[in-house]
């Protein structure tokens, strides 16, 4: 049997549920807006909050790009593209620049991003207390009374054991002076493209039900202390294998017979448009 | 043409979300507004008619400021299986253009700004006004905002202090949306700080 799903998979009655929380969400920077979270065909964790929030955004003259950890084509990526395309007919596209609606999980494009475009970030865990408050309740509380000690703690303690701040990603950040926010498990080298950005950001988390925004030129500032400034992680004098390019997110790749460790761009887009530049002059 | 409940009500939220992360950005939603030409036009206007039907549906509680309240709270009632309660209860206020000043005060004043454990189950009030612009007649700044950005906002009412008053303890207050009879839409989400007022 052939189902004929609505445009864009839901129902209009779920659409003007998330759009009512997303309206919300942008009304109050960095604060999670509790939302439904419907069933969706795939699992859980599995970037659902992302993909409801892009289904309640997609039109028909949307371009859709998708991304998994910077790779246009993994598994997660190419099913959620499936999914979109299949119940809208719109384009994708891999390019960053052409896209009006980028989703993402774990990571903001190297290109940076315009007015016009909305980013859909995919979180696991939209609260940057939970690592030490377990209660929902609790963590409300704590949002409520804007009593962040834990969060400034947690990174006290890195900086004690480890001697630096040891978040590999989903470092905390403070939004508009007001919330603290979990900007979703993008690496640090990512953060600071949250602050003032040209593009509207929202933040989907399926399982744990919320959604949240950091609308254009918000204030958006990664929790570090006077004496212990913030540091993005650091690629000196280390470069894309492929396209050659300095000053991105490398993802760390290791020979197997020569057992000789190479770089290349986590952003694979941004790589193979470098490289068509190349082969193009 | 009839209003397309798939795309169209997509369209003109994708602009009204625009305008609410931007604001000051004033979208036009004249294509989606044209097509809801049904007898309810003499009650509702086009423009807020559409984000009524953009937004509310069951699980809605909404207000009506009108002169013909009972009429037009029905009228949206049958469309979209909301409720209509009071001020204080609303997640939707609309303030119609014939609305008395009084009442427009007393819903600013009554509104529900949403508490600190739950800011986001406060009110969003849709205001009917005489017209929207970006004439430099106020200026804003916050959230959405690279430096400044200027509007100007014909109504009935004054509403600057009052909504001033109300959004002082931020992240309580309020977020109101603004609809013109030719179909504009201003979004004042409750961050946006309106610095100063050019009088005349």
């Amino acid at each position: 049997m052939r189902i004929e799903y609505n445009f864009a998979f839901f129902d209009e009655g779920s659409k003007r549920e998330i759009r009512r929380a997303t309206l919300k969400a942008v009304a109050i920077p960095g604060y999670q807006v509790p939302f439904a979270s419907r069933e969706m065909p795939i699992a859980r964790g599995w970037g659902t909050g992302g993909l409801q929030l892009t289904l309640s955004l997609v039109g028909k003259e949307d371009i859709l790009k998708v991304i998994d950890q910077g790779s246009d084509e993994s598994v997660n990526a190419v099913n959620i593209k499936k999914l979109i395309t299949k119940t809208t007919g719109i384009k994708v596209t891999d390019e960053t620049s052409e896209a009006t609606i980028i989703q993402s999980r774990h990571r903001i494009p190297e290109i940076p991003l315009q007015a016009g475009q909305i980013l859909v970030l995919q979180v696991p865990l939209p609260e940057p207390l939970r690592y030490y408050e377990p209660s929902e309740l609790e963590t409300k509380k704590l949002h409520a009374e804007q009593e962040y000690s834990g969060a400034w703690l947690m990174l006290f303690e890195q900086i004690m054991n480890y001697g630096t701040m040891s978040t590999g990603a989903d470092h905390p950040a403070m939004v508009h002076d007001r919330y603290v926010m979990a900007p979703s498990p993008i690496p640090r080298f990512d953060n600071p493209k949250l602050n003032h950005s040209q593009a509207l950001i929202l933040l989907g988390a399926g399982r744990e039900k919320k959604v949240y925004a950091v609308p254009p030129y918000t204030r958006v500032e990664s929790l570090a202390f006077e004496d212990f400034s913030f540091e993005v992680e650091g690629f000196k004098n280390k470069y894309c294998g492929l396209c050659g390019a300095k000053e991105v997110f490398l993802d760390e790749m290791l020979d197997d017979l020569t057992g000789e460790t190479f770089y290349q761009c986590n952003d694979t887009s941004y790589c193979l448009q470098r490289l068509n530049q190349k082969s193009a002059g | 043409m009839k209003l397309d409940l798939v795309h169209d009500l997509q369209e003109a939220y994708r602009k009204t979300l625009d305008s609410m992360s931007r604001p000051g950005l004033i979208s036009n939603i004249r294509d989606q507004a044209s097509k809801v030409a049904m007898e309810i036009n003499d009650f509702i206007p086009p423009a807020a008619l559409v984000m009524v039907l953009m937004l509310f549906d069951t699980e809605v509680k909404f207000k009506v400021c009108s002169k013909r309240e009972a009429e037009i709270a029905e009228l949206i009632n049958q469309l979209t299986y909301a409720k209509a309660t009071e001020i204080e209860s609303a997640d939707f206020i609309l303030v119609l253009k014939d609305a008395d000043p009084e009442e427009f005060e007393q819903v600013i004043n009554s509104a529900c700004p949403g508490d600190l454990h739950d800011p986001h189950k406060a009110a969003t009030i849709i205001v009917e006004a005489d017209s929207v612009s970006n004439d430099r007649d106020l200026t804003l700044i916050g959230p959405g905002i690279e430096i400044e950005s200027y509007i100007s906002v014909k109504t009935n009412y004054s509403w600057v202090d009052l909504r001033a008053e109300k959004n002082s303890e931020y992240p309580l207050g309020i977020d109101l949306i603004f609809t013109d009879r030719d179909t504009n839409i201003l979004c004042l989400p409750r961050t946006t700080q309106i610095v100063q007022e050019v009088a005349g």
